[in-house]
Parts: structure tokens; sequence; C-alpha cells
């Protein structure tokens, strides 16, 4: 046992040194299932909205966050059905007809339904800090994401820069106010949802979705391209998760270098540091977002994602089936919901802080033909 | 108009009764450099060599300054003018260049010090900067192949051609070699040179002539072409009317990623190449002559090594994996099956049982301590009968057996350690007509039962046939992603040389 501890440091020191294993700098291909196009691109814009958050779906319309406000989505016009004096940062709507709501990361919230006016705060004696899912799970329970337990909801960039691991899961009881911790020390948990008897959750941080519950623990789908963030159930069968930003190699690399890191977060604003962001262009301080290269005579956009807009559908079981994409000169940016209702799939970019709508047969067509 | 310097008439040359050249007229006119295009398996290589002495034509005429000639070897065809610039050049490493200058026409009282002199002032004539004393070995591709030129202009060459010449060169080294090219030229020098990049022919050539699959398809002057003519006239078979009929009209589902590559690199081969492989689907890898496509490959079966800093990551099942021998690989469920079976994919003296019989002790590693003819014995027999090899027997001699029977033999070996993921390598190179039907009903079973199958081919008609999912790979890399529905050859064939 001694002597395999040694090799494993010694392999470690090695790898670092050599760029290999852990630490090779490396980032999975958008390809197969994940092929890029620009069908997100050219989705629909349903309304621009203020600073939208998350998206809710009974099954018969959509209901979408927008800073303290929760909107109903009614045809192509957005109605409010209420306001909060707090930021709504995660939203869904419970079985019962009520919806669940977080706000500014902090506190969960039941309103309307049976269990109107249930609210959490803390879990398994932890405070919460940046809750950013919410989704019914069976029972009448609520599953719900707590991102990280330093850093608030909107300096998520803040965790990834600094390793952030404090993620977790937690499982509500509406009924009797109860909240467990189902898993904990996670590297971003952003969005959950039921599989059957498990739970999937996304972590962030780790590029993957992870299974929980049932007495099982594992990868569903290990080492994605980008960030991804909240899952929700897709009408015949199977999940939507959704990707917030693509992986680079840059950002990997940065990653890596400690020092470098924490010099870029002492002395840089954060909106220019060398981290995913929601969306970009805005200036020419940003690290840079396209270029191009000329090979044989022929100019040819090269293009290091900071930003990217990504929903994958995947199967019953955790499979990429396909996938819609706006890619590096796209505008629909930070896609951090995607809920399926009436055939249509809505979906959030809050980069471009744009609600869209795919009519996913017609997707589906293009994406065959 | 002048006579040509060089000119082929009805040119054909078959090997087994198979044209490689199929009545090509071709003519090269004094102090032109003249680009041959064309796929791979064209034709390209067998015409040039025609000219350079390297095989002789089964019919048809060659001329040069309008007189019939007929070389039969290099050293002839060099006598008559025409010399040839190998791809892999023909230098001698460990000879100085002044030596492998001179090499051949040394005298009885050779004095090294004038050999020095000799290259030194002829290396000046030409306006190369290559030390003559320098030793091959240690020199860059460039250089190298100054030294090539060099000889050749020594020996008086009429005629130079070059294969693929800028293949292995930097771009500062082609900028260089262009404008040998160019200087060549203005001495009087014709040149002919093959190459896979358009974008050079179009550069430097006067004339470019286009074969297909062995025939003559057009001769123009360079400003008659355009990328998209070049393309079209290298492409332009008609697909129903190939050995491999329809394209796909349904493909298979992908399956879990049972391999993924991130970033590899591989010397100046592979460069930064990143793809997946699916359990269930036949993925197609195409790219002409120098894409990287093999290289990646014998990297993820451990066949070569990647580089030793910074070389990428290759992930079976979501697993780092780094193979130094094939043999971990093939425990793991790695084959490949090699492209060139003659050296790498069998023993030609050992009889079929016996070479199935290794397959299955290379995946059972040292475990096996006593060997069991009657288990050689039953594995052949099993795997005769599955796979049809048409042989007298379990214990006929591989060598004694048909190309496609070869091949159907390398592939038992590599199935009967029950692989995952299966990596052929031009699969139906050298295969008779009926056999590649054979190989391909065997490549879709495997896909349909599961397995991963990466399927690397030159040939554009069979990787869209057979694939579900086809690559494009050019320079190192994957460049590009086609479903077997949305790909057309021009598609294919652009990003290979785009």
């Amino acid at each position: 046992m001694e002597a395999a501890a040694v090799i494993a440091v010694l392999r470690d020191f090695t790898d670092r040194v050599l760029g290999r294993g852990e630490a090779a700098i490396t980032v999975p291909p958008f390809d197969g299932a994940l092929k890029p196009n620009q069908l997100l691109e050219g989705a629909a814009v349903v309304a621009q909205l203020d600073a939208p958050d998350d998206l809710a779906t009974n099954g018969r319309s959509v209901f979408v966050s927008d800073g303290p406000r929760l909107l109903h989505l009614d045809g192509s016009a957005l109605n409010e059905v209420q306001r909060f004096d707090r930021t709504i940062t995660a939203l869904t709507c419970l079985p019962d007809g009520g919806f669940a709501v977080a706000f500014q990361g902090r506190e969960i919230c039941i309103q309307g339904g049976k269990h109107d006016g249930t609210r959490w705060s803390d879990a398994a004696g932890k405070p919460f800090c940046a809750v950013n899912a919410l989704s019914p799970a069976p029972n009448g329970k609520l599953l719900a994401t707590d991102g990280s337990a330093t850093q608030p909801y909107d300096k998520w960039s803040h965790d990834l820069m600094g390793l952030g691991r404090t993620g977790r899961i937690l499982e509500l009881d509406c009924s009797t106010g109860a909240a467990r911790e189902v898993a904990a020390g996670l590297s971003y948990a952003f969005g959950a949802c039921s599989a059957g008897e498990e739970i999937w959750v996304c972590e962030s941080w780790r590029h993957r979705l992870l299974r929980c519950g049932a007495g099982r623990s594992g990868a569903v789908l290990d080492r994605l391209p980008g960030y991804p963030s909240r899952i929700t159930a897709a009408a015949g069968g199977g999940f939507w998760l959704s990707v917030f930003a693509a992986r680079t190699q840059l950002v990997e690399f940065v990653l890596r270098e400690t020092a470098f890191r924490k010099r870029m977060m002492a002395e840089i604003e954060p909106e220019y540091w060398i981290a995913p962001t929601l969306s970009s262009g805005r200036t020419f301080l940003e690290p840079m977002q396209g270029a191009h290269i000329k090979t044989m005579g022929i100019l040819k956009p090269w293009a290091p994602p900071r930003s990217y807009g990504l929903v994958i559908r995947l199967s019953p079981e955790g499979l990429p089936r396909y996938s819609f994409h706006s890619r590096v000169d796209g505008k629909n940016h930070g896609v951090v919901a995607a809920v399926e209702c009436g055939g249509n799939l809505f979906v959030l970019a809050k980069g471009s802080r744009r609600l869209l709508r795919l009519d996913i047969a017609d997707a589906e067509r293009r994406l065959l033909a | 108009m002048s006579t040509p310097i060089l000119e082929l008439r009805q040119a054909t040359k078959k090997y087994a009764g198979v044209p490689a050249i199929d009545a090509v007229d071709f003519a090269l006119m004094p102090a032109e450099i003249h680009a041959l295009v064309g796929e791979n398996g064209a034709g390209k290589s067998t015409l040039t060599k025609v000219m350079a002495g390297v095989v002789t034509l089964t019919s048809g005429q060659m001329l040069i300054e309008g007189k019939e000639v007929n070389p039969r070897t290099p050293s002839e065809a060099r006598q008559l003018g025409v010399a040839m610039v190998f791809q892999e050049n023909s230098l001698v490493p460990t000879m100085t260049v002044a030596q492998n200058l001179f090499l051949g026409q040394e005298h009885f009282f050779n004095r090294l010090r004038g050999i020095y002199i000799a290259a030194q002032q002829f290396l000046q004539s030409l306006n190369f900067d290559v030390a003559p004393t320098a030793t091959v070995s240690l020199l860059g591709a460039a250089k190298k192949q100054m030294v090539e030129i060099a000889r050749a202009v020594l020996h008086n060459a009429k005629v130079i051609i070059f294969d693929e010449p800028t293949a292995s060169l930097t771009p500062e080294e082609k900028k260089y070699f262009y404008d040998l090219v160019l200087d060549l030229k203005k001495r009087g020098v014709s040149i002919i040179f093959i190459s896979h990049a358009l974008e050079e022919a179009l550069q430097i050539a006067d004339r470019i002539t286009i074969l297909r699959d062995g025939k003559h398809v057009v001769t123009d002057l360079k400003q008659n072409f355009d990328r998209a003519r070049i393309v079209q006239a290298m492409v332009g078979r008609d697909l129903s009317q190939t050995l491999y009929g329809q394209r796909k009209a349904t493909v298979r589902p992908a399956g879990r990623r049972v391999l993924s590559i991130q970033n590899l690199r591989m010397a100046t081969m592979v460069k930064n190449n990143s793809l997946s492989i699916f359990a269930g689907q036949v993925t197609g890898i195409f790219g002409l002559v120098g894409a990287g496509r093999t290289e990646t490959f014998k990297v993820v079966a451990g066949v070569i090594k990647r580089d030793f800093f910074h070389g990428g990551e290759v992930l079976f099942h979501d697993r780092p994996v780094r193979y130094l021998v094939p043999a971990s690989a093939v425990r793991d469920g790695i084959v490949y099956v090699t492209e060139d079976r003659k050296i790498e994919g069998f023993f030609e003296t050992m009889s079929i049982a016996q070479n199935l019989y290794m397959g299955l002790l290379a995946k059972l590693g040292g475990k096996r301590a006593i060997l069991f003819n009657s288990e050689a014995d039953r594995l052949a027999e099993k795997w005769i009968t599955a796979l049809n090899i048409r042989a007298t027997g379990k214990d006929a001699k591989v060598v004694e057996l048909s190309g496609g029977n070869q091949q159907k033999v390398v592939i038992a070996k590599s199935l009967v350690q029950e692989p995952e993921l299966i990596i052929f390598d031009e699969p139906t190179r050298g295969v008779d007509v009926g056999a590649i039907a054979e190989i391909h009903q065997l490549i879709n079973k495997l896909a349909d039962e599961g397995k991963a199958i990466v399927v690397i081919s030159s040939y554009l008609p069979e990787v869209m046939a057979i694939s579900d999912r086809i690559l494009v790979s050019r320079q190192g890399k994957v460049v590009e992603e086609y479903s077997a529905l949305e790909a057309t050859e021009e598609k294919i064939m652009y990003a290979a040389v785009h």
C-alpha cells in the first residue's frame, strides 16, 4: 500500500513535469452529437429581458425569472405574475401548482400550492450561499443545488478561479420542512433533476453530470467540452442539459497556474479575467475571443471561445443525442436554462439576456438534413 | 510549337492485370513547371516512376526530345537526363554532402579534398547554402532536398521529378524551395512535381495535369484552373459506377464515447489533433497522404509513441491511457489492423493457425505457459469458416494466400483478441473485388454488434460507402466532420485540401 502511494506521488510529480495525466492541458472536442451548428443562434427571440436567470414550466406554459420579477409567457407576451423584493436566482414549478423560488441564492421559498410559505435558509447546519437551481423530486420533495459555500451566486467566476469545491446538492421536504444534504464537496453544483430513483447533478467545474442516490454514484456523462448548468426533463424521455460556456486550453492552463491566477484575481477587474463568461465582445480589453489564420491562401476563423451557447439533448441513459449551438461569432451565449413546452424548446441565453424559442421537430429535421 | 522534352503516349502500366495508369498521354515542355495532381491511387506516382525508370511500361511509348526511349533502371533514366527526387530522400545519411553528390562517380584514386572543393564550387554555382563537409543525417529536410536537387543537376538532368517535395518543409523552407524551382526553370530544367497542396500547384506551376483512377482527365494552363475546378476534376467519378454502390440512406446512432483523443501531438505528423470515437458506429477517417491519420491511430494503439512532453491525452472509456507497446492496448481492447500487412500484419512463412494463435497469445500476455496445437487448430477452423478464408486448410502458409485472404487472416488475428475498438487502416488496399465486399460486410457486422470501428481509407468511395460518420484529416488534425447522410465527395475533398 505504501509503495502504491509513493508511486502515485511520483506519477503525479512526473505528470506535472511532463504535462501528462491530470496535468495535461487538453480539452475534449466538440464532435459527434456535439458537432457545432447554428441552430441556437438562429432561434426565434421571444423576448429581450433585463436580468433573466431561470426558466420553469408546468407543462402548459413557461415562466421566467427576470431580476426580482416572475413573468409568465402568454403566447409571445410576457406578463408579470409577481414581483419580489429580492433577485430570483432559481425557479421551478411544483406539481401541486405552486412555485419554488430561490432569492439571492440564500433562501428558498415555496410560493402558492399547498406548502405556500415554507422556507429554508440552511441545510446540514450550513446556510445557503449560492442556490442556483431547483427541481421537483418524487414524494413531494424538492432538489436544490447550492453552488458554493464561499462565493455568492453572481460571483461564480470567483469560485471557478478559486478552484471552489464547496458545492452541494440538497433534498428539501416540502411537507415537513426538513432539509438533507445528498452530496457535498462538489466543484460548483449547478442544476439537478430526478432520473428514476437517481438524482443527477451537474458539477460544473469538473465538466460532468453525476448520479447519486439509489445506492449508485459516479459519472453519467464525463469530460464535457463545456461547463454544464441546469438540467430539465424532455417530453419524449431524456433530458435537456444547458451549458453556459465552453472550455478552452487557455482557461485550463490558467486554472493550473496558481501564482498567475491569484495575481490576476488580485489586480485585474473580473470582466477582463482569462475566464469563461456569459457574453463577450464588449471591449477590446477582453482576452481574445476570435481571430483568424491564413493557411494555404485561405483565411480561416480561429476562435478560442470565451463565451458560447449550447444546449445538449440527452437520452434517458444520459448519452448526448444532438445539440444546439451558438458559436463564437454568435450572440445567444451563456445558456443557463432550457425547458420544453408544447413541442418547443425555450432557452434562456443569459449572456444576451434573451428568451429564445426553437421548434424541436423542425430543429431535428434541420439537423438531419 | 517546340518539341516536348518528355512525352508519354498511351502509357499503360498494369500490376497483376490491374492498370495503375491506363492510356495516359502526357507532354512536358522545355523549361516548364508541370504539376501532377490527383487523389491517392490516381496513378501520379506510377506515371513518374515510369519516367524515372523505376518501373517499365506495359504498353505505350515514352519519348525524350522526340526520340523513343525505354529506360529500365533509374540510372538509365538519369543518363537520358531524367532524375527523380523522392519524398523519402535517397541520400546516404552517414555520408557527407559531397560524398552523396559524387556517389557512383568515384574515380579509382579519389581525393576527398578534391571532392569537397568540387562540391563546394558546384553548390555555390547553384547558390545553395549547404556545407559539403556536413553529414547528411544532421541536415534539415530542406537542406536534404537541396542536396537531392544538386545531385540531379550534377547529373545533367534536363527533367527533375519531385514527389511531394514540400510535405516535410516548414513555410520558410517551402518559400526557399519555390525559389529553387524557379531558378532551375531559368536554367532550362523542366520540372514535374506531384503535390496534394492545390495552392502550391496554382502558385508555381505553368501547367497542371489531373489524373483520376489511372486515367488522364485534363491538362491545362494554371490560369484556366481554380480550386473548385481542380477538386471537381479530382473526384468527378460517378459514385454509382464504383464498386461500393450507393451512398448510405441511414446511419447507426452513436453509442457511448469509447475513445477520446484530445490535443494529441506526435512529431510533425500529428498536430493538436482531437476527435472522439463512439461505440456501435463506423467512423471513417479520410485524408490525403501526410494528413496524420495513420500516425494518430498508431499512437492510440501503442505502435508509435506520442511526444514526450505535452503530447496531449488519449482516453479510452474516459480513462487516460499511454501504451508503450501494442500488447498493452490489445489487452485493454484496442486493436490496430495495419495498412502494411506484409511487413506488420502476419508471419508469412507460418500457417494460418499459427498466425491466429499469435493473436490470441498477444491478448493473453504471459499467462499461457504451455501452448496447445489443438487450441490453435480449433481457433483457425472457427475463423476460417467465420471469415470465409479461402485456403487449402488451416495449415496453409499465409504467403500462399491471395491478398484478400491474407487481409482476412490479419483481421481474424485481431478479432480473436475480442477487441472493443478496432482500427482498420486501409482495410481493402491490394485486395480483390470479392474480398472487398466481404471485408465491408464484416466491418458492418462488427459495428452492428456494438464495437467501435475506425476505418482509415484514402479511397473516398470506400469511406462514403462504409462510414456512419466521416472525419476529414488535414495537416495532422481533424478539420471537418460529416454524417454519412450529409457528406459528398466534393465536400470531403474540399475539406481535405483546404
